[in-house]
């Protein structure tokens, strides 16, 4: 159980987390969401001591990051997938970690055939892809099997087997009973995997507890519908209230209810295909529910980026 | 793990470290091989005149700066790789208590940079006595300069301790190099000649590291610091880079 508590961290005069406070449950994959510059990483680097809290605190079953003996049998993490001597080989590099603990060479020679590495043991480390750094990075992090494990974007530069590899990892170490927080900016992976969220805009909290909370507070939720009569019932939808969305697959009814558009249907009957209540895309809900925090815009690229004049 | 438990753990992984980085191994093996093979040369093809005008410890002496700067670089690599790699963060992830890691990087770089130097003193010595005394050319190897065989080691060690902290202020290898070569080659040669003619009198006896650190190793001069003064000077030269060093590490963010 990881929790923290209304954690602040300032660099000069700009607040990268502000009064933070979340928990992460055991036995559960929490993912950690924010723009670029939310404050992610910077709250990832005060929960293991790396970087020192203003205000607040983190702790691990009741223990903060520092006072552990062993730390890496607790809490395994995840924050760069370069953090690695790029002329050290991949054995090497995980052997001086597993020497602050005493942690045996078996071990390490465990931790690199799980993540799928051990044919390139003895590679060093500059010849990786980002990829294979990925998987040594999480392979340091499984190298204590921690009861805990914190994972900043482990699926950057993975290839579609390496990410849905890396959700399976992830749910594997959730159903062992470990708890898993990983912030990512793959929002369907995420989707796929995530049992709660937490999710941050300039360093302050925005949303956090489980994934379809979230999803019922910020995701679009509209009807779509195909009729035969879908002009005639769309003027009558509107009358109650209804906005109305045409699209290829049918006509999307907005601020109406899927049981107020069968009711008026029924009523002057007629005919339905298809009456489905749809709900918005986590991407569509995270992108709705930071779009006051984000820090970073790009301009839109179809309304105002120009070829280059000749 | 107790506490002793957890120091030989970090102690025995940033040995590890060093043993696995190749350019740590190159300027240790550069540091201990120069002397050697220069020394040897001349042993085999100097002194024609028959006879070795000072003590062979004393000759290997002259060496000492040069190892020792050599040494101070590695002190330097073995602090700012980490930075310069990312791998600081994993460091300090596997021992949060920045001051076990501190003690492990400094009792590291002063056993490598003690065994260094010795090896260097061996090396220098056992082949050249060998050599000199197969041409049938009168030497003596120690002489009255036992002092000079421990300085060579204390020498060598400060150097790699001042590199050790220079890395862990500047963070960064070009800076700490460069502080840890110009100051003692350029810098403080120009610093205190300047001061000197300021003054009108020598205040090179005053300079940390030519004035009193490279004095160790030399005989004795009347205008210069007796052997005690320069350790003790030289000592609180390193020290104050030493803390400052300690202090940054503790207190920066990783």
């Amino acid at each position: 159980m990881i929790v923290v508590e209304n954690l602040t961290k300032s660099y000069g005069s700009k607040k990268a987390v502000d009064s933070l406070s979340f928990s992460v449950a055991p036995g559960r994959v929490t993912g950690f969401l924010g723009p670029n510059g939310s404050g992610k990483s910077t709250t990832m680097r005060c929960m293991l001591g790396l970087d020192r809290p203003d205000t607040g605190h983190v702790l691990f079953d009741g223990k903060a990051y520092t006072e552990f003996e062993r730390p890496l049998t607790q809490v395994g993490s995840l924050l760069d997938a370069g953090d690695a001597h790029k002329g050290r080989t991949a054995r090497n590099h995980l052997r001086w970690i597993a020497l602050t603990h005493g942690i045996s060479v078996q071990r390490v020679d465990q931790v690199l055939q799980m993540v799928g590495m051990t044919e390139a043991a003895n590679t060093r480390v500059g010849k990786f892809s980002l990829g294979m750094r990925q998987r040594l990075g999480l392979a340091a992090a499984l190298l204590g099997d921690p009861k805990v494990v914190i994972l900043d974007e482990p699926a950057n530069g993975l290839d579609p087997e390496g990410i849905r590899w890396t959700r399976e990892v992830m749910r594997h170490l959730a159903d062992e009973g470990r708890s898993v927080l990983v912030s990512s900016h793959q929002l369907v992976e995420l989707s796929l995997v995530a049992d709660d969220l937490v999710v941050i805009g300039q360093g302050s909290l925005i949303s956090s507890g489980p994934i379809s909370q979230f999803m019922t507070q910020h995701a679009k939720t509209w009807v779509r519908v195909v009729s035969p009569s879908i002009d005639a019932l769309a003027e009558l939808v509107r009358l109650a209230g209804g906005t109305i969305e045409k699209t290829l697959e049918g006509v999307d009814f907005h601020g109406i209810s899927a049981a107020a558009i069968g009711e008026i249907a029924a009523k002057n009957n007629f005919v339905l295909h298809e009456l489905s209540p749809q709900i918005g895309s986590l991407e569509q809900a995270f992108l709705d529910a930071t779009d006051a925090s984000v820090e970073y815009r790009g301009e839109s690229a179809t309304s105002t980026w120009a070829a280059p004049q000749q | 793990m107790g506490g002793t438990a957890a120091m030989i753990g970090v102690l025995r992984s940033e040995l590890f470290k060093l043993r696995t980085t190749r350019a740590t191994k190159v300027v240790v093996a550069c540091s201990i091989a120069l002397p050697a093979i220069i020394f040897t040369l001349t042993s085999m093809y100097a002194f024609s005149n028959g006879e070795v005008g000072d003590s062979l410890v004393s000759m290997v002496g002259n060496f000492a700066p040069l190892t020792g700067l050599l040494l101070g670089v590695v002190g330097v690599l073995c602090s700012t790789q980490e930075y310069s790699q990312g791998t600081i963060r994993i460091t300090l992830v596997a021992t949060p208590n920045r001051f076990t890691v501190l003690v492990a990087k400094l009792l590291t770089t002063v056993v490598v940079s003690t065994v260094s130097s010795v090896l260097m003193l061996l090396l220098c010595l056992v082949p050249s006595q060998l050599i000199l005394s197969s041409r049938n050319i009168d030497f003596a190897t120690i002489d009255t300069d036992v002092r000079i065989l421990f300085s060579v080691v204390i020498l060598s060690v400060f150097l790699s301790v001042l590199g050790l902290s220079l890395g862990l202020v500047f963070k960064s290898s070009p800076g700490a190099i460069s502080a840890l070569l110009l100051w003692p080659t350029i810098l403080e040669g120009m610093v205190f000649g300047l001061l000197s003619v300021a003054f009108d009198r020598n205040m090179m006896k005053f300079a940390p590291v030519q004035g009193n650190g490279f004095r160790l190793i030399a005989h004795y001069a009347n205008e210069s610091n007796s052997w005690l003064v320069s350790l003790t000077v030289f000592t609180a030269f390193v020290a104050v880079f030493a803390v400052l060093g300690a202090v940054f590490f503790s207190r920066r963010d990783a």
